[in-house]
């Protein structure tokens, strides 16, 4: 087993990401993890991620898959006894990876893609109704949808650029 | 003329090892009327002490400036030793190197020094306006009031009753007991709690010296150390207690149901009810919000009254206040249990198959609602796997941020019992955090319980759900194995943890005892007086203080019978003369004082001046503690505090700031 580093300085960054430090209060209870809406299919382990955040083992994190497999269901929020919050931490992991233009799955640059193009998060679709007809926006005589305004792309470009 | 000695200490290394002690003590040497400056490794050692006395003697000194470590640490041993040298002991300043230089500034060493230099230049300034005073003695009364009858009231009573003081046990149940009285057994003998505490229970109601008011609340308090009056309310218990054999034929015939709050509500009893098998007084005691005839009508109901042979039951008692007179108070008030369904992720409340370790106890013990036999309330069957949760409540900055000290072992015991009652016919698991056995013999019976095949979870579940089948469902990640466990529990018992009283509050304000962040009352001092409250003559004992398990009550139940016996064995208690003083012209009588003063120590009095009567301020000086508040409010600069006056503070602002220190400049 090669020997690990803690890389304090990369630490030091995440930690300025967060409104706190509380996460350096966990005291590893493992609530995060039991109550993962992610874990069992995903293999995420939120109390991993601060173990790992709060030993300074952190060169690995950004570029991981995992930090991109939470379903931002806030129950670690809620549920933290030392309001550790794993969930900011890998919000912050998520941007932080953003910045190191490190591989974002695909899924996600597409969903933001399409906001950018259309200011939707999903487009309409076409559906079968329960008379087996295929029915869509125009049959339904549903208002046509706008692009977004130029102004609605440039803060949503700003705020990306800035996180 | 004066003559001032000073005295630097080195502390060792703590005040010589950034603070230039002989740079000081050359300085002193050159402020006004000090006669001799000295300094010394420690000053509060023998040596150290004669070194201040000889000087008194042979350089004639009159006072005594010693720069060293708090006040607070040796004022008291140099105030004895100038005494014996023949000098009043308030002719003593000190002056606080330590806390207040080097500690503080322990990378600035010479800006410390300078600091030093001010505080001592201060020092000597103070030091020549201090005035000769007396310590005041006062008699004290020689009975105490304990207010809580659980094993921590019980065991200061009894110590309290044996070595000769009379005793007014206060209780506001109808029984004595407490907690203890609700367990099981106890961690870690496995001893019965009721074969332990009930003998101790019997002994304080027979004990000559032991007044027992149950059903009963203080609801003033008067008064100051060694002297304080309090008024203590009997509540009804429509019961007359010398005529009641407790036969309970009353209870047998009473048609209203109660719920059972000794049995944590897990059964019911009846509107007239003897509070438990063991209950000391055993008599019964009618519930005023369930009894038909008292929340009606006098026509309705009083089968009890029918039933009762020795013509006990009175439906006319009244609430009686009694006055008792005490000279030593200890607050043995305990604590409650977390409700645990203020954590609704575990379904407390929602779920009849998840109770919390106190309710655990009612149905583990011989004589709760089942017996003894460990059932599941929801179906009254015998558990087969069974899930205890640790650090319910507590270790939570959502409820309450610190450990409980009693759920680890209540829940290693109760797995014990578990064990030793289902056989091997139940799966035990622990979902716990750290497990936390620091007492003596706890260690070991941690062993005991990982012997008798007890399955331990490093992970606590996030949630608690009901499956398809009805059945309780949860999963819990173990971060020794990394493995997820689905779990299918048919009892969830819960360590809820202890927290204040529900009235601590009210406690708080009767007592003038002040309460720390956890909310529990707080201590004089954490670890050097952790018996005693800053209200002199009030004492604390057991969980009012903090969550503590049954040895560590016990021993400080103990400890504050022997601090209430120090104060009154003397039959008088010497008082500080550092308190508050009323210039009686100069007091306007606007009453801002007696409102401001948190001891109650300021009283109007009236006086009659020319015909027209007219109010002036008096410190009860008893109850002042010199903190000083009154003298800094008082418009007319009519109170002032002994050895602090106007004059003697400014002038000690005077010499901080202009580098002299006579009164007025130099």
């Amino acid at each position: 087993m090669s020997m690990a580093k803690p890389n304090l300085e990369a630490r030091e960054k995440i930690l300025a990401k967060l409104s706190g430090r509380e996460l350096v209060n966990c005291f590893q209870c493992i609530k995060c993890t039991s109550g993962c809406t992610a874990l069992k299919l995903l293999e995420l382990k939120p109390h991993e991620i601060i173990k790992l955040v709060n030993l300074g083992f952190v060169d690995e994190l950004p570029s991981s898959d995992i930090i991109w497999t939470c379903v931002t269901c806030l129950k670690c929020v809620q549920r933290c006894p030392q309001k550790a919050s794993p969930y900011h931490v890998i919000m912050a992991l998520r941007n932080i990876a953003v910045e190191k233009e490190a591989k974002v799955p695909e899924g996600y640059l597409k969903a933001v893609s399409q906001i950018l193009e259309t200011g939707l998060i999903e487009t309409p679709k076409k559906i079968v109704t329960r008379k087996m007809e295929t029915v869509d926006r125009d049959c339904l005589k549903l208002p046509k949808i706008n692009p977004p305004k130029e102004s609605f792309q440039a803060v949503f470009t700003k705020t990306m650029e800035e996180k | 003329m004066t003559r001032i000695g000073v005295y630097v200490c080195h502390c060792g290394l703590n005040i010589a090892g950034v603070v230039d002690v002989e740079k000081v003590a050359e300085y002193a040497k050159g402020l006004p009327d000090v006669v001799v400056a000295k300094h010394y490794t420690y000053m509060c050692s023998e040596p150290g002490q004669h070194m201040i006395q000889d000087d008194i003697e042979a350089q004639n000194l009159d006072r005594i400036v010693i720069a060293t470590c708090s006040p607070r640490m040796h004022e008291e041993t140099f105030r004895r030793a100038v005494a014996e040298a023949g000098l009043n002991p308030y002719l003593t300043e000190i002056v606080n190197l330590r806390e207040h230089v080097s500690w503080a500034h322990t990378h600035e060493p010479e800006k410390a020094t300078e600091k030093a230099k001010a505080l001592v230049r201060m020092g000597v300034a103070h030091a020549r306006l201090l005035e000769p005073l007396e310590k005041r003695k006062v008699s004290v009364e020689k009975g105490v009031l304990v207010v809580g009858g659980g094993i921590a009231g019980i065991q200061t009573s009894l110590d309290l009753a044996d070595a000769g003081f009379k005793v007014h046990l206060v209780e506001k149940s109808p029984s004595i007991g407490g907690r203890m009285s609700q367990l099981d057994k106890t961690f870690p003998t496995l001893d019965c709690s009721a074969c332990i505490l009930t003998p101790k229970m019997v002994d304080v109601a027979k004990h000559l010296n032991i007044t027992l008011l149950t059903n009963a609340e203080v609801t003033n308090v008067k008064g100051f150390v060694g002297n304080y009056e309090a008024s203590i309310l009997k509540k009804p218990t429509y019961v007359d207690a010398e005529k009641c054999v407790g036969c309970e034929l009353c209870t047998k015939v009473c048609p209203v149901k109660v719920p059972d709050r000794f049995n944590e509500n897990l059964t019911e009893k009846r509107a007239i009810s003897i509070y438990s098998t063991q209950a000391v007084p055993k008599i019964a005691t009618i519930n005023p919000d369930y009894c038909l005839r008292l929340k009606y009508n006098k026509g309705v109901c009083g089968k009890c009254q029918d039933a009762c042979e020795a013509k006990a039951i009175d439906f006319e008692q009244k609430p009686e206040t009694v006055q008792v007179k005490v000279g030593g108070i200890v607050l043995a008030v305990g604590s409650e249990v977390f409700n645990a369904s203020k954590m609704v992720e575990l379904g407390y409340g929602r779920f009849k198959n998840v109770i919390s370790s106190i309710e655990f106890e009612r149905i583990s013990d011989a004589s709760g609602p089942t017996g003894g036999k460990i059932v599941s309330p929801k179906d009254g069957k015998t558990p087969k796997t069974i899930v205890f949760i640790q650090c319910v409540g507590s270790r939570d900055k959502r409820f309450h941020d610190y450990c409980c000290r009693v759920g680890c072992m209540v829940t290693l015991k109760q797995a014990i019992l578990a064990r030793e009652k289902i056989h091997e016919n139940v799966r035990i698991y622990v979902c716990y955090v750290d497990l936390r056995a620091f007492g003596k013999g706890y260690d070991e019976f941690y062993r005991s319980a990982r012997d008798k095949d007890i399955d331990f979870i490093a992970g606590l579940p996030s949630e608690i759900h009901s499956a398809q089948d009805g059945s309780l469902c949860f999963d819990v990640y173990d971060k020794g194995t990394n493995k997820l466990l689905e779990v299918h529990p048919d009892l969830v018992v819960l360590g809820t943890g202890l927290v204040p009283n529900n009235d601590l509050g009210n406690i708080s304000a009767l007592f003038h005892a002040s309460r720390s962040a956890d909310g529990f009352l707080l201590e004089a001092h954490p670890k050097l007086r952790p018996l005693e409250t800053a209200m002199g003559g009030v004492f604390l004992a057991g969980a009012c203080q903090g969550p503590k398990d049954i040895p560590d009550t016990v021993a400080q139940a103990s400890g504050a019978a022997a601090k209430a016996i120090d104060l009154l064995s003397s039959g008088e208690i010497e008082l500080e003369p550092l308190k508050a003083v009323v210039d009686k012209d100069s007091c306007s009588g606007c009453r801002i004082c007696e409102s401001i003063c948190p001891f109650v120590a300021v009283e109007m009095k009236p006086e009659v001046v020319d015909g027209n009567e007219r109010f002036r301020a008096e410190v009860i000086e008893a109850m002042c503690q010199g903190c000083g508040l009154c003298s800094s409010a008082c418009p007319t600069g009519a109170i002032k505090i002994q050895q602090y006056s106007s004059k003697q503070v400014l002038t000690q602002v005077q010499a901080a700031l202009t580098e002299t220190c006579t009164e007025g400049g130099k």
